[in-house]
């Protein structure tokens, strides 16, 4: 079984063998550069007591190097269309899984040597490439002024929720090729589905995952920027301005719901500080930056019992479905 | 004809429906072991599926079938018993036939790797070059190597010829017929046309419309059927009559005699196994049994 998937795949993991021996050259030798330019910036700043411009004098690679990380994004999907989708629906399509369904081995054990092997090296390969990127943006996590690890150039190829979208992409491909038999209609649909789903859970989902921390902190001024701490990831409403009677008026309030004492002088200072004595404030929603591993925990978790779910799919359309 | 031994194949009944389309219908067959059978219909008549149904590989929506005296399923018990051969022979297109014999070696528990290689080295069968750059040929006699070095005793073939030109046909069917004697496999292939295989089977089991048209020994085949001549009027007792013709002062019956014909008004004639095939195939071309649909076997 296992010479057989081998022998079958040889030239896929080739490909992606190649590639990721490429990001890791890349990546290890600007990745050495940066961790050195970082502790020496470090030395030098901390002489100094200003470390805060280190994101302006950290190497940080250039520009081709940040846009291959950040394109580090698609590895998953490229291994649902071309280890996911082909798996299954090549077979069908040429009709060799006759041939190896014939065999003396039964299907339930070609199945499951089929697909384990699959998604074991799509753990595997998705754990490599989110090692590299996740070592790689050490220093610039450490030292990245307007930085949030929910930003998704960030969380979508950082810690563990590539291995889950890895495996995820896999099992859908598997599960398009064994509902169409077909190799292009599993990888459109595939295509299709992960973008579709990895979008509407990122956008829709991945902020609900924990109730967010909301406080009322004192009134912001009107270009004072926002009042989340720094790393945590503003909700929608964050920054609202609240009344002493907890009315909400949005981001800003209109001069006509200010109390009349505080129109006369509407300069910045003064009007803040005039609100503020009578009770208004600015609400602040966020999460905190220290629920990073836990919205990467539940987001793997959603990923890895969707992709369960197709592969119990798959495995029943094969088990039971004809030849 | 009956013999002591388990049939390689019984059905009884067996039919499969895809919607609301029955590919096979009724289908009642005993095909004794050690016998190379051709499995003869028109393209729609059900061969596909019966093949697939005796391989295990397609569950039946009706009747009974045992092969070599098991229900066909996916459990390797029985996988190890037979050998199957898809039509357009499916192999990995990308690996050698050395490839396909080391891998499926490992796949089989009575492997018999070295009769597999003698035979691919005797037909000069390159083993390093990938399958889907050898002929058409060479690629159905990597199949049956494969198949047959499984050592099953039941070797299913889906229209092996078809698509081979009439050199390969026959070396092909030479192979066959080697493997298949003293002990070996019983054998069932299918074909559109009799005539492709009538030099290597002894038995023969007729598909027309998705129904079972004949299943017997071509021996009796050709024993009990015969071309009456005579006048026009009503057959002799006794008969079948498979096809007619008429003219205005005599017709021409191709029957089945279930007892010897007596009546000295009718000539009767020894008649060739292809027009025997041929009448039962046009029987069914009549829509007297218009309730059927043939349709594409591919499925």
């Amino acid at each position: 079984m296992n010479t057989l998937m081998w022998r079958l795949n040889r030239s896929q993991v080739q490909i992606s063998a190649a590639g990721l021996a490429v990001l890791a050259v890349l990546l290890l030798i600007t990745g050495i550069a940066m961790a050195s330019s970082y502790h020496s910036f470090l030395g030098t700043c901390a002489a100094a007591h200003t470390c805060a411009d280190g994101h302006s004098l950290l190497f940080r690679g250039d520009g081709v190097l940040n846009a291959l990380v950040y394109a580090t994004v698609v590895v998953p999907l490229l291994f649902g269309l071309f280890w996911g989708a082909p798996l299954l629906a090549r077979e069908f399509e040429a009709g060799t899984n006759s041939l190896a369904w014939t065999q003396g081995v039964t299907r339930r054990r070609w199945l499951a040597g089929t697909i384990s092997w699959a998604l074991a090296a799509a753990a595997l390969w998705g754990a490599a490439v989110t090692a590299l990127v996740s070592w790689w943006r050490l220093p610039e996590n450490a030292v990245g002024v307007p930085y949030s690890g929910f930003d998704t150039g960030t969380f979508d190829i950082q810690g563990i929720v590539p291995v889950a979208y890895s495996v995820f992409a896999v099992a859908l491909g598997i599960a398009a090729g064994t509902v169409f038999r077909r190799l292009l209609p599993a990888m459109a649909v595939t295509f299709a589905v992960f973008v579709g789903l990895r979008f509407v859970i990122a956008e829709y989902l991945r902020p609900h995952y924990m109730t967010p921390v909301s406080k009322l902190i004192p009134l912001l001024g009107f270009s004072a920027g926002t009042g989340v701490p720094a790393g945590a990831w503003a909700m929608p409403g964050n920054d609202s301005v609240i009344g002493p009677n907890g009315q909400n008026y949005g981001n800003a309030i209109q001069i006509g719901f200010m109390p009349a004492a505080c129109r006369s002088d509407l300069s910045n200072g003064h009007a803040i500080a005039c609100l503020a004595v009578r009770g208004f404030h600015t609400q602040v929603i966020y999460q905190p930056a220290n629920r990073f591993w836990a919205f990467q925990g539940i987001e793997a978790g959603i990923f890895i019992v969707l992709a369960a779910a197709l592969i119990a799919l798959a495995w029943r359309l094969v088990l039971t479905r004809d030849a | 004809m009956r013999t002591q031994e388990t049939p390689a194949v019984h059905t009884a009944g067996l039919g499969k429906r895809y919607g609301s389309l029955w590919a096979l219908q009724d289908c009642s067959v005993t095909v004794p072991a050690g016998r190379v059978t051709a499995l003869i219909g028109p393209n729609g008549a059900g061969k596909t599926t019966l093949l697939k149904i005796l391989a295990g590989l397609s569950r039946p929506s009706a009747g009974e079938v045992s092969v070599l005296g098991r229900r066909p399923g996916t459990d390797a018990g029985f996988l190890d018993s037979i050998g199957y051969l898809a039509q357009d022979i499916p192999l990995y297109r990308r690996l050698s036939a050395g490839d396909h014999l080391r891998i499926f070696a490992r796949l089989n528990r009575h492997w018999d790797a070295g009769a597999a290689t003698d035979r691919l080295a005797a037909l000069k069968i390159p083993l390093t070059r990938p399958v889907g750059s050898l002929s058409g040929g060479q690629r159905a006699q990597v199949g049956l190597s494969l198949a047959l070095a499984k050592q099953p005793r039941l070797l299913l073939l889906d229209e092996p010829v078809a698509a081979l030109d009439p050199l390969a046909r026959h070396e092909f069917l030479s192979s066959l017929a080697e493997a298949a004697a003293g002990g070996g496999p019983a054998v069932i292939l299918s074909s559109h046309l009799l005539h492709d295989l009538e030099r290597v089977c002894s038995y023969l089991i007729l598909l027309s419309a998705s129904r079972t048209q004949l299943c017997d020994a071509i021996d009796n085949v050709l024993a009990t059927h015969r071309v009456l001549i005579g006048p026009h009027n009503k057959p002799p007792a006794g008969v079948t009559v498979v096809e007619a013709t008429h003219t205005a002062r005599q017709s021409r019956l191709l029957a089945r005699l279930d007892r010897q014909v007596l009546d000295p008004s009718w000539d009767v004639h020894e008649v060739a196994l292809e027009d025997i095939v041929l009448a039962y195939m046009g029987e069914d071309a009549a829509p007297s049994n218009g309730m059927l649909t043939p349709i594409g076997e591919a499925s």
